[in-house]
């Protein structure tokens, strides 16, 4: 496995249709470098869950806005940073209480995108840009 | 993503779900899902061919959830495999809508 890798680059427009180009992206290259399941999940999971914001919250479904991902791999963690130009937002602020929900009519749907990214990524750090957002989330691949 | 009904015994739907559910899986079932909800007294989701479950795919399943609730039925998990069952546990689901793995532990929940 490369220590070191060239960043690779994906750009998409901001549609939810356009997640599912990420995340073969993505297992495309987990099926070369061949990553563990649990690995993939919290890749495919975390792409779902980040570009989603990005797109409902950040860009309020208006499509026609580029979403920049960068992936590369560094000292065994693989690196996805995921650019756009909407409002500032921040997923990586307070964690979310994890006493709620309490009750099912409490339950907020579609709320846990933020709580599943905050659990399943190995690294998260939030940039925010002169024009817009930078998420980079890291997995760790090394080898069991 | 597929879905599948069976009625049992004890007014029970089970839906059968099979695929990933992800945003293309969430859309494809939701309006089945929405049509279930308003005619289900027990709804008892059968998730051990779910391979993937995300937040929008959770949406799929807590939407009808509260409906089937206020309607005065129950719902619940069935045979979620780990990582599916990790986000379920993950997004605290799992305190509101029991998950189960014995299927005669489940349908006697229900009933």
């Amino acid at each position: 496995m490369p220590i070191e890798e060239q960043p690779d680059l994906l750009v998409l427009d901001s549609r939810l249709a356009e997640v599912s180009r990420a995340q073969s992206w993505a297992e495309a290259l987990a099926d070369t470098l061949g990553l563990r399941e649990n690995t993939r999940y919290a890749i495919r999971l975390c792409l779902e869950e980040a570009l989603a914001n990005v797109v409902i919250h950040g860009y309020q479904n208006e499509s026609g806005h580029a979403i920049v991902i960068r992936r590369w791999i560094s000292s065994d963690t693989l690196f996805f940073a995921i650019e756009d130009k909407a409002p500032p937002f921040t997923p990586v602020g307070d964690p979310p209480s994890t006493s709620e929900p309490i009750s099912i009519e409490s339950l907020r749907p579609g709320g846990n995108g933020i709580r599943l990214l905050r659990q399943f990524a190995g690294s998260l750090v939030y940039e925010g840009l002169a024009e817009g957002n930078r998420l980079t989330i890291g997995f760790s691949i090394q080898p069991s | 993503m597929t879905l599948t009904t069976e009625s049992m015994d004890g007014d029970i739907t089970r839906v059968l779900l099979d695929g990933r559910l992800d945003i293309e899986g969430a859309a494809a079932i939701d309006l089945r899902m929405n049509v279930l909800s308003g005619s289900a007294k027990f709804l008892l989701i059968d998730l051990r061919n779910v391979s993937f479950l995300g937040s929008m795919g959770l949406r799929s399943i807590v939407v009808p959830a509260q409906a089937v609730r206020r309607r005065g039925g129950k719902v619940a998990l069935f045979a979620p495999v780990p990582l599916v069952e990790e986000v379920i546990k993950a997004s605290n689901i799992d305190q509101v809508i029991p998950v189960f793995h014995e299927l005669e532990t489940a349908v006697a929940t229900l009933r």
